[in-house]
């Protein structure tokens, strides 16, 4: 059993191993913790790294994948990346849910025979205060594409709650969890970078398990998750 | 043995004015690198960079910590070896601050001196092991291919193996400190350069 198999079964790591597939987005969230928006440098990981680096996570033990940005959707390749993905293991991929045009539904349709969910985000339950937030007409975007997608089959599931470690691979290294490798004012937080090193997977996936295995009991404030 | 590289001096006063990375505070250190932030004051400039690859921090100070840290060496002879190494590397961040750990490993300010190319070795040290120490660091720092025979047979007269191993890595370890705090223009903690002004070696 590798260290971060350990680690997963014992709890300590969750067994999601994210891929932050790139940082640009079509949208602008006010609140965005990285920053994402149009203009940004798209850090994109790479879509041959991402399949090479899920499959040697799958060797070492991770039980599931993740892909998170930016929006991941506006890479081209992301649907095809997808299915190569949810062929090794259960696959969440995140997204603002409005670049889903005919074209890209009908690309995303494979998506349906495997175990693979869009995870959409919508902020608020009101369209004017939700819209304050993501832009103009999110809300209605967003609406209208959740529908579209189930009836393609493809699992769909609104909200984020975990807060356990998980290894999350960015351009910039590996990280403590999806929601570490936040941006303020342009520069990147380190302070819960886990590894500049992210190939193989084993180093990151070893030093998070040392840092999780390691880590005093209690609420995730003690290593300043913001 | 002559003082050909007093210029050294002249170089090592004309600072940077800013360190070419950024220095990472507290508050953005990684998790892994923590642990080397947990003393009194401001981390030291060669962790705060180092803390930009984590990794390579973990295993860079212990690594580093090992060699010029206390061993069965003592620490006088040790810091005659970084300091001189230093200084012929012109490295003004390693000579500023070995400055001060050399005044507290039990140097005179004279031998400081000497060891930064302000005064001549010779008129300064008398004991036949360091000066033969101190020609064979020069050689190790400034020479290319193998060393004269003559200088390691001098040094092989007051060295064993294992002090001779020892010495030897302990100017190779300062050459590498020395070139990354050059190049990367890291600079001179404000403790260290008041106590440099105190004792008149600013």
């Amino acid at each position: 059993m590798t260290a971060m198999a350990g680690a997963i079964a014992r709890g300590e790591v969750g067994g999601r191993l994210w891929f932050y597939a790139n940082y640009h987005c079509n949208l602008r969230c006010t609140y965005c913790l990285t920053e994402s928006a149009p203009e940004v440098t798209r850090r994109e990981l790479g879509r041959e790294q991402i399949v090479e680096r899920a499959r040697e996570g799958r060797e070492l033990g991770f039980t599931a994948l993740g892909v998170t940005g930016g929006e991941p959707f506006v890479l081209e390749y992301m649907p095809e990346l997808i299915a190569a993905l949810g062929s090794e293991l259960p696959t969440i991929v995140l997204s603002n849910a409005t670049v889903f045009n005919d074209r890209r539904l009908r690309e995303m349709e494979p998506l349906a025979d495997l175990p693979v969910q869009v995870q959409i985000s919508l902020d608020r339950p009101d369209p004017d205060d939700n819209d304050a937030m993501r832009g103009p007409e999110n809300f209605r975007k967003v609406v209208e594409a959740v529908p579209k997608l189930v009836e393609r089959g493809i699992g769909v599931r609104i909200g984020f709650e975990q807060l356990e470690p998980e290894l999350t691979l960015t351009a910039d290294g590996a990280f403590y969890s999806p929601f570490a490798p936040t941006v303020r004012g342009g520069e990147l937080d380190t302070d819960l970078l886990v590894s500049r090193t992210t190939k193989p997977v084993r180093e990151p996936a070893e030093m998070l398990a040392r840092i999780a295995g390691s880590r005093p009991a209690g609420n995730d404030a003690s290593i300043g998750i913001r | 043995m002559t003082n050909s590289w007093a210029h050294v001096r002249a170089e090592t006063v004309a600072r940077a004015d800013a360190s070419v990375v950024a220095l990472i505070d507290a508050e953005q250190a990684p998790i892994l690198a923590r642990p080397y932030y947990a003393g009194e004051g401001p981390p030291s400039p060669i962790t705060a960079s180092l803390a930009h690859v984590p990794e390579v921090l973990e295993a860079t100070l212990p690594f580093v910590g090992r060699i010029l840290g206390p061993t069965a060496i003592d620490l006088r002879a040790k810091e005659i070896v970084i300091l001189r190494t230093s200084a012929l590397m012109e490295c003004r961040y390693c000579v500023e601050a070995h400055t001060t750990v050399a005044l507290d490993s039990g140097l005179s300010v004279g031998e400081v001196c000497a060891l930064r190319g302000e005064r001549e070795v010779e008129a300064v040290f008398t004991n036949r092991d360091e000066l033969a120490l101190i020609s064979w660091v020069d050689e190790v720092a400034l020479g290319r291919g193998a060393a004269p025979e003559d200088i390691t047979a001098r040094a092989r007269e007051v060295m064993g193996d294992p002090e001779l191993v020892e010495m030897t890595l302990v100017v190779a370890a300062t050459l590498m400190l020395n070139r990354y705090c050059s190049a990367l223009g890291l600079p001179t903690s404000a403790a260290t350069l008041a106590r440099l002004a105190e004792e008149g070696l600013a």
